[in-house]
């Protein structure tokens, strides 16, 4: 039994706590009021739709409404999971995904290190120009233009290859060559494109520190090494968490384009699965599970890093 | 600026800048093979597998894309959503950015998680019309506009380049008076051009792009953004749609291909030419410089 | 050009103060009309146009029928997302374009809900509503009840069209059987077809498509059903038939030996049309119609160039066929959610009742004659210029009710002989249709699976023809479509079938 004063005490600190919070609050009330129009914007755009999200358990019609339809409960997840093919397409989508951080999230990293190190203001500007305009070509255009140089029929590429003498190679309708193809184009498109956040952040280095790093006699490699990294380390790791929220989002149209019945084995991914499984024949529900499913996947993985992140030391995104 | 002599130095310059000059062109390939189409015969088009430089210059395809007011039209309506849209989306995420940026507010832990299940969650199409059309916006221009004015992402990485300004700038300024709406305009935000050009740029482009809002919100089609007649274009010219229904050639004739080239270049360069406008945010010492003024 | 600038400045900013633009264009509606107000309505139109049209044809219609008519224009490539999206919430205008068949099947629940007018008993009573096929009226209609006006299509237009030059170079007649199709695609391979003394040509440019590619057509060749058809009293599917898997070999043989483009499965149709103009490729299966097109991109190269169009072509059984679509593009539907009475539903149909009677159909087929097209012979003769008709003719083509077979429209005069031609043997494939029997019918498995079981039979074909599974390979694909519930489908056509007879 804890005595009248120890209970006492720990109003006293409560009361005390909670002044204080107060005081806070009060000393802090422009910044809560500068937060406020987005809070608005963010309950009335994105969270006064959730409900959108029930239809996942639902037998949903859409003349019936969400009102309208039955319930099912866990069945199109049921549904999910005992499809022989869910393993499969997992399994690409995880690979994919894979190699998407492996060989593409370092590129614009290194691209932007690459021109940060260019002295020619004009040299820079016009590379950097260059290397983003693709981002604006859409997936239509990319695709329909590497089928056309790496087609078997008058390719460029494979007319090369077969001038050299070698056997020419199928691209376009095998297995092996389908995530090759996809990262290179993903590379090709966004690469130029994703410097600009890391061009931002280098910005803000003081030139003074690497005027410091010269005179101790630090070459160009210790300089990125030392000074240029850690300054836009905090948003590599920010960027790293929100693309491992993303990790079943590889970009529907793409994949779509890419994929045919020779290669369904290995670019079968949870999109595309759902695009024929589902929304062709009107099977909203169904997809709505599978969206579902990939967004409490993407939730679990963005907690996870960013608690990691937040050991090491860092900010992570909340 | 002293610039290093040594021999290692040297070279990797020269590696450096004949790597960025190879990634440049190749990356550059398909815009110029789009561009060299759009003046090219449809003849040279037919004959060629990927054309670079056309050896007959034509404005055929132009005058054929300006021979009606559409697309002229749905570039002003484009221009005018991306102008407004990317003030209006960069007044909403500043604010809300640098307040949650603040270490000592209560609560934001708890707006950031809000924020960032946002990115996972959405209820989707349906839903998000409904309430676009309770409050009145279906056929306006706002319902381009309001339902996308915050993008989580860029919102998380304005906070975070705030979160990384040195702290006792904020200090100084409240001990010299200022309140918080003081510190943001007078010291953040000049402090902040990199990354605010990099984000007016995300929006720029993001609002350039729309397409399915004013699909489902626009039922005048005079209304339409460029992103509309582009896609059209590009998938009739094609013939190779994610829908995979098949068109019907006897019904309407397939737009030639130098004209789908000459709609994408109409399309591409005025969002194209944002970028370089901005680069100047963007060049070192910018911030050294804000901190002496 | 500073004026029409400023203008659309001017309603840009205008049209962003105001909350619902909308209501302008009500008022200004109410002034125009000063006596009897016109009936005003809307409608939800497919465009499948480049660019949405200049509006002084609908202008032309409004004030010819006294309507007030609002055209909601749809891209085509995202029909399906504002369709559905307007269903839901409660937004479908009073008359609604289906984007195509598939799109009519998708909506097949919500019309047993109760959720469109019945007009099936209403036709009658219009003079030329009442002229729409019956037969075709069927194949549209859900469980034996009509709920929507169709646009006509022709039943049949595939055949061939291929380089009657290089065939006249070879010594090569028209081919009437499959081996002489053959025949072709082989000499235009390895013969030099061109006589440019490089061996740069090939035989069939195909593309990623079974259907409107060359493989079904040559599936009917060979006396393949069309999509079901009966063994011993009952539907099966086409492709546990033994012709299917003749044309599976047919193709197969083509590309193993070069006579087809080895990257078929992914060309685009551009490209494969292509491939046929430029010169590279001699022969186009297809629709019949595309040569036109074909012509008009293949002469830009080659100034000599020749084409020519054939079909009746005879496979081993020595019959003749071709395959059919259920005759309509695409269907009209009217909510009951936004036409609340029958009278305004009967005003509805009033209007397309008018938009039948011959000059309206003229009107929206071929525009305003003399600005247009000019009669030649009592027929209609488009003008060149193309982008003219694009932007002011052609969207309204989609807004057709019924078509040629039903309205006294003009029909039209081709300058091509080759295309006159072409229209002459789509006239004469109505002499050898194979009709597909389960268009009238339903299976509730297909309607909710059917499109992915599809998927293993289309996939296991290309792997067939590529060479990678052989007949054993195939089989096993046509059991898995059985376990994984086209078992249920044969069931439940078989039943429906039995019931229809």
């Amino acid at each position: 039994m804890k005595s009248q004063t120890a209970i006492d005490q720990q109003t006293v600190i409560k009361r005390k706590m909670r002044s204080e919070l107060w005081k806070r609050i009060d000393r802090n009330k422009l910044l809560y009021l500068m937060i406020l129009p987005g809070l608005i914007y963010f309950l009335i755009f994105k969270y006064a739709p959730m409900w959108g999200l029930v239809i996942a358990f639902q037998d949903y019609q859409p003349y019936l409404g969400v009102m309208g339809s039955e319930w099912v409960g866990l069945e199109h997840f049921r549904t999910l999971f005992s499809d022989p093919w869910f393993w499969t397409i997992f399994k690409n989508t995880l690979l994919l995904f894979l190699f998407n951080l492996l060989f593409f999230f370092p590129i614009p990293i290194i691209l932007a290190l690459m021109l940060n190190e260019v002295r020619l203001q004009f040299f820079k500007r016009t590379v950097q120009t260059m290397v983003y305009i693709p981002h604006f070509m859409s997936w239509v255009i990319i695709v329909s233009i590497s089928f056309v140089m790496l087609t078997k029929d008058g390719g460029i590429i494979n007319d090369l290859i077969a001038m050299l003498g070698f056997e020419k190679i199928n691209f376009l309708l095998s297995s092996e060559w389908f995530r090759p193809m996809y990262i290179l184009q993903v590379i090709w498109r966004e690469a130029g494109w994703g410097t600009i956040i890391y061009l931002a952040a280098i910005a803000a280095v003081d030139p003074q520190l690497y005027e410091a790093a010269r005179m101790d006699g630090a070459g160009r490699f210790r300089q990125i090494w030392h000074i240029t990294l850690p300054a836009i380390r905090s948003v590599i790791v920010i960027l790293l968490i929100l693309k491992i929220g993303d990790i079943l989002e590889l970009g529907f149209e793409h994949v779509y384009l890419l994929l045919n019945p020779m290669n369904r084995d290995v670019a079968e991914i949870f999109d595309t699965f759902v695009y024929t499984t589902g929304l062709q024949q009107g099977n909203y529900s169904y997809s709505a599970a599978v969206g579902f499913f990939k967004s409490i996947i993407g939730l679990i993985l963005v907690v996870l890093a960013n608690r990691l992140a937040k050991k090491f030391g860092e900010e992570g995104v909340y | 600026m002293v610039q290093d002599k040594t021999w290692g130095s040297r070279l990797f310059d020269i590696f450096n800048y004949i790597l960025l000059t190879v990634v440049a062109l190749v990356t550059i390939l398909p815009f110029i093979h789009v561009i060299a189409g759009s003046f090219a015969t449809v003849k040279e088009v037919t004959q060629k597998s990927f054309l670079l430089i056309p050896t007959e210059f034509t404005l055929d395809a132009y005058r054929y894309i300006f021979s009606t007011d559409t697309i002229l039209r749905s570039l002003f309506v484009s221009i005018g959503i991306t102008i407004i849209g990317t003030l209006f989306s960069m007044f909403l995420t500043t604010m809300m950015a640098y307040g949650l940026s603040r270490r000592d507010l209560d609560g934001r832990r708890v707006i950031m998680f809000m924020v960032v299940f946002t990115m996972l969650f959405n209820g989707g199409m349906i839903p998000t019309f409904l309430v676009v059309k309770a409050m009145g916006l279906i056929d306006s221009y706002m319902a381009l506009i309001l339902p996308t004015a915050i993008n989580a992402f860029n919102l998380i990485i304005m906070r975070n380049f705030f979160q990384n300004l040195p702290a006792g700038l904020e200090e100084a300024a409240k001990i010299d008076g200022c309140n918080d709406i003081g510190i943001l305009f007078r010291i953040v935000l000049p402090l902040s051009k990199p990354v605010l050009a990099t984000i007016s740029l995300f929006y720029a482009v993001t609002y350039w792009n729309t397409y399915m809002n004013a699909i489902l919100y626009l039922n005048d089609p005079t209304k339409w953004p460029i992103q509309v007649v582009l896609r059209q274009i590009v998938i009739l010219a094609s013939g190779m749609s994610v829908d995979g229904a098949a068109f019907d050639p006897d019904f309407v004739a397939p737009p030639e291909q130098t004209v789908k080239m000459a709609v994408i270049v109409v399309a591409t360069v005025p969002v194209l030419l944002v970028y370089p406008f901005l680069q100047k945010y963007f060049a070192k010492g910018a911030l050294l410089g804000s901190i002496k003024d | 050009m500073n004026k029409r600038v400023l203008a659309i400045v001017a309603a840009f900013s205008l049209a962003l103060t105001s909350v619902s633009s909308g209501c302008g264009r009500e008022e200004a509606a109410l002034q125009k009309e000063g006596g009897k107000a016109p009936f005003t309505f809307r409608m939800m139109v497919n465009q499948q146009s480049p660019v949405t049209p200049d509006p002084w044809i609908e202008e032309l219609l409004e004030e010819r029928t006294n309507t007030d008519i609002r055209i909601q224009w749809v891209p085509d490539g995202s029909y399906n997302e504002k369709l559905f999206t307007a269903m839901t919430t409660d937004t479908l205008p009073e008359a609604v374009f289906m984007k195509n068949q598939a799109t009519y099947e998708l909506l097949k629940d919500a019309i047993r809900g109760g959720q469109f007018w019945e007009i099936g008993p209403y036709l009658d009573e219009y003079e030329h509503l009442r002229n729409l096929n019956p037969e075709v009226l069927q194949n549209t209609s859900v469980d034996g009840k009509i709920y929507g006006l169709y646009q006509e299509r022709p039943l049949s237009r595939q055949g061939i069209i291929y380089r009657k030059d290089w065939a006249d170079n070879l010594g090569l007649s028209a081919p009437t059987t499959t081996d002489d199709l053959y025949q072709m695609l082989k000499q235009f391979t390895i013969n030099d077809p061109d006589q440019n003394g490089v061996h740069d040509t090939f035989g069939l440019s195909d593309r990623n498509d079974l259907v409107y590619g060359a493989f079904k057509t040559v599936s009917s060749y060979f006396g393949t059903p069309n999509n079901w058809g009966e063994i011993d009293g009952r539907l099966l599917p086409e492709f546990m038939h033994p012709s299917y898997i003749d044309t599976m070999e047919f193709f197969r043989k083509l590309h193993r030996e070069g006579f087809i483009n080895q990257d078929f499965p992914v060309t685009s149709k551009k490209e494969q049309m292509k491939r046929f103009v430029s010169g590279k490729a001699g022969v186009y299966i297809g629709a019949m119609g595309d040569v036109a097109f074909l012509y008009d991109d293949a002469v830009k190269t080659n100034p000599d160039v020749e084409l020519d169009v054939q079909n009746r072509i005879k496979g081993p059984t020595g019959d003749l066929g071709i395959w059919a679509i259920p005759g309509y593009g695409t269907v009209i539907l009217f909510p009951k959610s936004s036409v609340t009475t029958e009278a305004e539903l009967k005003k509805i149909l009033a209007f397309f009742d008018q938009l039948m009677a011959p000059e309206h159909a003229n009107l929206l087929q071929y525009g305003m004659e003399g600005i247009h097209f000019h009669r030649v012979e009592g027929k209609a003769n488009p003008v060149e210029d193309r982008a003219l008709l694009n932007r002011e003719v052609r969207p309204y083509t989609g807004m057709l009710v019924g078509g040629p077979e039903t309205t006294d429209m003009l029909e039209a005069h081709y300058t091509l002989d080759v295309k006159v031609k072409a229209e002459e043997w789509i006239k004469d494939n109505h002499n050898f249709i194979i009709h597909d029997p389960t268009a009238p019918l339903d299976s509730d498995t297909d309607a909710e699976h059917g499109v992915r079981l599809r998927e293993i039979i289309t996939d296991a074909t290309y792997q067939y023809i590529l060479g990678e599974i052989d007949q054993v390979g195939f089989d096993k694909a046509v059991e898995r479509w059985k376990k994984e519930g086209g078992n249920k489908i044969i069931a439940e056509y078989n039943e429906a079938y039995q019931q229809s007879k």
